[in-house]
């Protein structure tokens, strides 16, 4: 049960960078989108490029592929979402839906079906009060952590933070108060990018490499962004958690093959019973 | 007195047909002009053009003599021109002290100081400084509105325009709306003022100008409008002044 419970949050922590990248462009932008899952996949083959084939160590490799998630994720908006932003956001959420198959057949046509891992040693496991943790779940909880504390300080104690929050808050009074929205939208995708690669580095050192790896957590990520109040980044994190757990904790009692029950059901009841989430505002259509 | 805000042959609208049907309206420095006219006639609409929400079809925006048609709406901010809408005109998930940050910060006094408001505008509204740490979406809608002004204020523009600031206020903050345009006046300012209170208006202001039809109907000193009997005729659609 404890090892269980501990095996959650590892997953939630995993979430809690794409359900943040969800949630912010969300705000921002208006749009579910869901290529953020062959988006990581993308960024992910991309750190596994730098470290398994030119030899990187991890930490360098997730940083470079995140900065050039951060800066593809700008193009990729440039050329797909930019010409349809007018068109509202089903448009734009049927286009994400396009770019994610391409983006994912992409890596696929790069790298094949087969799974693949990155360079990294294998550590023994440590245990703690009957709780066994490997190397890979201790840096997945540090680096989380810190991406979102730093993220936290960025939306809080920074200027273009501030701007993001107002943009996703009241995006006519935001004009009216001198913010430039298209410098918003692109630090908006930039930070979305890097997130989204962060979190497909975790999820490739937790899981494996392969084509699918970010798809299979959409409907996670999204639960979890859902469930916490889309636009929300504080609901996005305690969303993952409780959808990480909750899946987890439901292999007691139903087959492992049924834990994307979760998500789905969590999906259903949010949306009947409390569809602004945990944190969220109620939509108020202007 | 010479114009600091001024539209001459104003076309602009939503869809296909035009809401302003060539409005010509000038601000006079250091004045406040009022806009009545009945719903539908265009005040807001007027307002959101100016205000770079809308684009002018037609027609030329000037501020101090500089075309101001080409300007996306806060590049206009940082010209000078604040704009007050009447409803949602604050970051309802923000709190008190990040609206006003992000107003210093955007609307053209680049980062933020350690004050976000300078003494005089400070001054003006007193009470904002003990709701700092409160979001604004829990302030009432007196509050909201004296939020809403202050953001506006932090950079001291050259024209302030203000949608219907009364709207939905109780009588009590009604007043002190038209007390502090008044003294956001005497600060200085320039104000274009949209209102349905008409008399309240009017009795601050200098200016009338009546709209009607997408057209302006009538210009006058507002306390010539005000003494008229058939005043409410004005903004119910019968615009008859001359």
């Amino acid at each position: 049960m404890l090892q269980t419970t501990f095996n959650g949050i590892i997953t939630g922590v995993i979430m809690t960078l794409p359900a943040l990248a969800v949630t912010l462009l969300f705000g921002v932008l208006k749009f579910p989108n869901f290529a953020v899952g062959a988006m990581m996949t993308v960024a992910a083959y991309m750190a596994f490029a730098l470290n398994a084939q030119l030899g990187w160590p991890l930490l360098p490799a997730t940083a470079a592929a995140a900065v050039a998630m951060g800066v593809l994720c700008i193009g990729i908006d440039s050329v797909t979402f930019k010409p349809l932003r007018e068109r509202g956001g089903i448009t734009l959420m049927v286009a994400s839906l396009g770019l994610g198959f391409i983006l994912e057949n992409i890596a696929r046509f790069a790298y094949g079906n087969s799974a693949r891992s990155f360079a990294i040693e294998l550590a023994r496991p440590f245990r703690f009060a009957d709780i066994r943790m490997n190397h890979e779940q201790m840096i997945t909880l540090g680096v989380s952590t810190a991406a979102m504390i730093l993220m936290w300080l960025l939306l809080t104690r920074s200027p273009m933070g501030r701007a993001m929050r107002a943009v996703a808050d009241n995006p006519s009074l935001a004009l009216v108060r001198g913010i430039e929205s298209p410098r918003v939208i692109r630090w908006t995708w930039f930070i979305a990018g890097m997130l989204l690669a962060v979190g497909g580095v975790l999820i490739g050192m937790d899981r494996a490499l392969e084509p699918p790896m970010g798809s299979n957590y959409l409907i996670s990520v999204f639960a979890a962004a859902i469930l916490g109040g889309l636009g929300s980044p504080l609901g996005a994190f305690v969303g993952a958690l409780v959808i990480g757990v909750v899946s987890e904790l439901s292999t007691l009692a139903v087959p492992p093959n049924y834990r994307i029950g979760v998500p789905l059901c969590a999906i259903a009841v949010i949306l009947v019973f409390r569809p602004q989430g945990l944190f969220g505002q109620p939509y108020i259509r202007r | 007195m010479s114009g600091i805000l001024r539209a001459t042959g104003l076309h602009a609208g939503y869809g296909a047909g035009d809401i302003l049907k060539g409005v010509d309206a000038e601000l006079a420095t250091g004045r406040i002009v009022t806009i009545i006219g009945p719903n539908g006639s265009g005040k807001s609409t007027l307002i959101k053009t100016l205000a770079g929400l809308l684009p002018a079809r037609q027609g030329e925006i000037e501020l101090e003599g500089e075309r101001l048609n080409d300007l996306s709406a806060p590049k206009r901010v940082r010209a000078g021109i604040a704009y007050v809408p009447q409803e949602y005109n604050v970051f309802r998930n923000l709190t008190v002290l990040e609206n006003l940050k992000i107003a210093r910060e955007f609307m053209g006094a680049g980062r933020s100081r350690e004050r976000v408001l300078d003494d005089e505008v400070a001054g003006l509204f007193p009470e904002l400084a003990a709701h700092h740490k409160t979001q604004a979406g829990n302030l009432s809608g007196g509050q909201r509105q004296m939020l809403a002004f202050a953001c506006a204020l932090t950079v001291r523009p050259k024209v302030l325009m203000l949608d219907e600031p009364s709207a939905g206020l109780s009588p009590k903050y009604m007043s002190d709306v038209f007390d502090k345009v008044q003294r956001v006046n005497a600060i200085g300012v320039s104000i274009l003022l949209v209102e349905q209170n008409a008399r309240e208006a009017l009795r601050i202001s200098h200016t009338c100008i009546v709209l009607a039809g997408g057209r302006v109907r009538a210009v006058a000193p507002a306390g010539e409008v005000l003494g008229m009997k058939d005043l409410n005729s004005l903004y119910l659609g019968d615009a008859t002044l001359h």
